[in-house]
């Protein structure tokens, strides 16, 4: 019964608005983004990239593993003492030696990870669930006696059995952390599962939360939503969803979510999207995929004649968002699948002027060499096939055109 | 929160082909859209969109081609709601086929430049065409999320009087979160009677939430791709919804998921657009292991974190040797080539390793570690 008035009760949310000022985004690029299989950054990339992160409006920074030591702390350090505008937070084991590690860089805020799960504590840990919560106690303890703010991780808490979850959370508020972060360390819920989970520990501890949801089955951003939803206000994010596996809820794909999608606008500076997401795209390795949501390169490409005709007519019949919110270019791109106005566009904008009937024979020809050479033509490509069909038509008109092959 | 019932019926309806190729600047060959739809009716997908008739002769010919393939799958031609389309679509063979058209107003005003009632009487010629000619049709409602409710409920029951199969609501500009469409399929579903069927963008990462949230909500058909292909973000991706099915929703399709990988490397060098390798489901990087705390959880018990088997989607698990490694996928790794390391051999080299994939940026080749043992060991004698 329960559930369903709950199904009901986020049905009802669904419409209602969330208060921008109590959302806040703790950007993981450079600790769960770096520990990606094959992700290695430098530390002035790592510097740069908390620069951008800062100067975009990002409430916090998860920075790195201190107790990795050597460059990684060197790292850690440097951005703590960068003067940023927001917080700066380090990865944490519960455990003395790691927070100690976290003090000497100098940062504000610790997370302090542990498994909430059983599979995890019997398979991983191999300890009991006590030592789970007294190892946790000790660890908020510890960070305590030095001030530092206090973000509670419980891993694989999408696994993890209700009871104990709660008794974790309780625990952790109990000792005096600041929020509990929820992470569905393996991706394995859905939005209404997420909604909840969450919504059942917001309403029994009363403790603030965070999301960490991955993106396995293609739900990090709509769980991360969804735990919004029930009440968390902190969400861990990378950019470009960068992460282990198939990654986390990608920072642009959640702040634009936010923003167009639920109608909260967290003041994030968008425009620089596209040059953030292509410099961790190239720091971290990794083409940025031309469909990428939100800042990939094709996203405002054009080649149907539908979608040309309305974006011509309107860009909102087939935009929520421009270009330039995000850093892109707009272009129309003439194919396979164009017609007379997506021609009439291309053409005007290479300074040609041709009728509809012209435009329909061209966009015909177009669409043949486009299936020939099996891609797009270049713009020189297409001007020559455009003096082509000018001249054969001439030809054809007058009987005495030059012949091109001639 | 209950799963969906474990014998409920899902369709699924592919449009690699159509709205895949439809993306800015791919194009298949006629060669390979063929293979393609071998491939989707191979794996078991029971409904394909195999092109648009009315873009002409090269798209005719290979459409012909593939309906003449022996498919087991059901095969769409796609159409506006427009007469000459439909009719081509019937003259060379098709017998189903999608028609489609645009609802909301302001793709009425802005796009067509007419009214509603302009639109419901286009439509019903359409489905008048579609009757005459004996075609099974689906009602493809183009952004159906930013329609009048109440309008588009009207459409519902005239293509359902019309002797639809179905109607598509479609999320053209990614307007929905996972809440607003599970609210919306299931208020039209309450309405009326009829099959309904998704079809989502990616334009905020939600394609497939999207399409698990209307089946949630009551949908019975939902429209994906081969990796997600499709126009700007593109669409669900079928493998995500196929395995999201099985494992979130315990609904099993009966795809043999085992191709997934060598289905989208396929439709990667078609479409020249590489698999990001952490592309969910498919993407190499899903089953590799670095960070010590994984790798170290998965050398213990894959389950700790691993939802399935590799093996399940043609993948393999891999295990990374670099920055982020610890002493147990040292230790584990030199097993691997008999080598049975001592704890603290394990720890230097692990030091020796993380400095080395710090300096190069990237995690280090198996004979690289075997230069780091093969060096250690050398100087450890030095040493002795």
């Amino acid at each position: 019964m329960r559930e369903l008035d709950l199904l009901t009760d986020f049905s009802q949310k669904a419409g209602t608005t969330i208060d921008p000022k109590d959302i806040k985004i703790d950007d993981t690029t450079l600790r769960d983004g770096e520990q990606t299989a094959g992700v290695v950054f430098a530390n002035d990339e790592k510097i740069h990239i908390a620069k951008m992160l800062d100067k975009v409006g990002v409430h916090q920074i998860e920075s790195g593993i201190p107790a990795m030591g050597g460059d990684e702390k060197e790292a850690i350090k440097r951005i703590a003492s960068l003067d940023l505008n927001c917080s700066v937070l380090a990865w944490n084991r519960p455990v003395k030696n790691d927070i100690q590690a976290s003090v000497e860089c100098g940062v504000d805020a610790v997370a302090l990870s542990i498994s909430s799960s059983d599979i995890h504590i019997e398979h991983k840990l191999m300890k009991s669930r006590e030592w789970v919560l007294e190892t946790m106690k000790a660890g908020v303890d510890f960070a305590k006696s030095h001030n530092l703010y206090v973000s509670v991780n419980a891993e694989d808490a999408s696994r993890s059995d209700m009871e104990f979850l709660l008794q974790f959370a309780r625990t952790a508020r109990d000792a005096g952390a600041d929020r509990l972060r929820y992470c569905d360390t393996l991706g394995i819920l859905d939005p209404f599962e997420t909604f909840l989970r969450v919504k059942n520990i917001i309403d029994i501890i009363g403790i603030d939360m965070e999301m960490h949801t991955h993106n396995d089955f293609g739900m990090a951003i709509a769980n991360a939503i969804a735990g919004i939803k029930a009440g968390a206000t902190y969400v861990n994010t990378t950019i470009n969803g960068l992460g282990e596996r198939a990654g986390n809820a990608a920072f642009e794909e959640l702040v634009m979510a936010l923003k167009f999608v639920e109608g909260v606008d967290l003041g994030i500076n968008t425009n620089l999207f596209r040059s953030l997401s292509e410099y961790v795209a190239r720091a971290s390795n990794r083409v940025l995929p031309t469909w990428k949501p939100v800042v990939g390169g094709n996203l405002f490409v054009y080649e149907d004649e539908n979608k040309v005709k309305g974006v011509l007519s309107d860009p909102s019949t087939y935009e929520l968002f421009k270009e330039t919110d995000v850093g892109l270019e707009r272009q129309y791109v003439p194919g396979k699948y164009s017609g007379i106005n997506s021609i009439k566009q291309k053409m005007k904008m290479l300074g040609q002027k041709v009728d509809d009937k012209q435009a329909k024979e061209l966009s015909e020809i177009i669409r043949n060499k486009t299936v020939s050479s099996k891609r797009s033509l270049f713009d020189s490509e297409i001007l020559d096939t455009y003096k082509e069909y000018m001249g054969s038509s001439k030809k054809t008109k007058t009987g005495k055109g030059k012949d091109k092959n001639g | 929160m209950a799963k969906l019932k474990k014998d409920r019926k899902i369709n699924i309806i592919d449009t690699t082909l159509r709205n895949g190729e439809k993306t800015a600047g791919v194009v298949f060959s006629k060669h390979e859209k063929i293979r393609i739809a071998k491939m989707l009716d191979g794996i078991g997908v029971p409904e394909i969109e195999v092109g648009t008739p009315a873009l002409g002769e090269i798209e005719i010919d290979i459409i012909k081609a593939v309906l003449k393939s022996g498919l087991k799958a059901k095969l769409f031609a796609y159409c506006d709601a427009d007469i000459k389309a439909i009719e081509t679509a019937a003259e060379i063979g098709a017998k189903n086929v999608v028609i489609n058209i645009s609802t909301s107003d302001i793709h009425i005003k802005k796009i067509y430049k007419e009214n509603r009632t302009w639109l419901i009487n286009k439509l019903r010629e359409a489905m008048r065409a579609a009757n005459k000619l004996e075609l099974d049709f689906i009602i493809s409602a183009e952004d159906a999320t930013r329609t009048d409710l109440e309008f588009l409920l009207k459409l519902i029951s005239l293509s359902k009087k019309k002797g639809a199969k179905r109607f598509r609501i479609c999320d053209t500009v990614s307007k929905f979160d996972p809440f607003r469409t599970f609210m919306n399929i299931s208020t039209i579903n309450n309405a009326i009677d009829f099959p309904l069927e998704v079809y989502n963008h990616n334009d905020f990462g939600m394609a497939t939430a999207n399409g698990m949230a209307a089946i949630r909500g009551g949908a019975e058909s939902i429209v994906v791709s081969i990796g997600g292909l499709g126009d700007g973000t593109g669409n669900a991706a079928l493998e995500e919804i196929v395995m999201a099915l099985r494992y979130l929703e315990n609904v099993e399709l009966g795809i043999e998921t085992a191709k997934f990988r060598e289905i989208a490397e396929y439709v990667a060098k078609a479409s020249s657009r590489a698999v990001p390798i952490w592309k969910a489901i498919v993407g190499t990087n899903v089953f590799a292991h670095e960070s010590g705390i994984h790798a170290d959880g998965v050398i213990k018990n894959p389950k700790n974190y691993e939802v399935f088997n590799p093996a399940e989607v043609g993948l393999t698990r891999q295990l990374v040797v670099g920055k982020h490694s610890g002493s147990h996928t040292i230790l584990h790794k030199f097993k691997e080539y008999d080598i049975d390391l001592t704890d603290k051999e394990a720890n230097d080299i692990l030091a020796l390793t993380r400095s080395m994939s710090v300096d190069l940026k990237r995690p280090l080749f198996d004979k690289e570690l075997m230069y780091i043992y093969k060096d250690y060991k050398s100087s450890a004698k030095k040493g002795d």
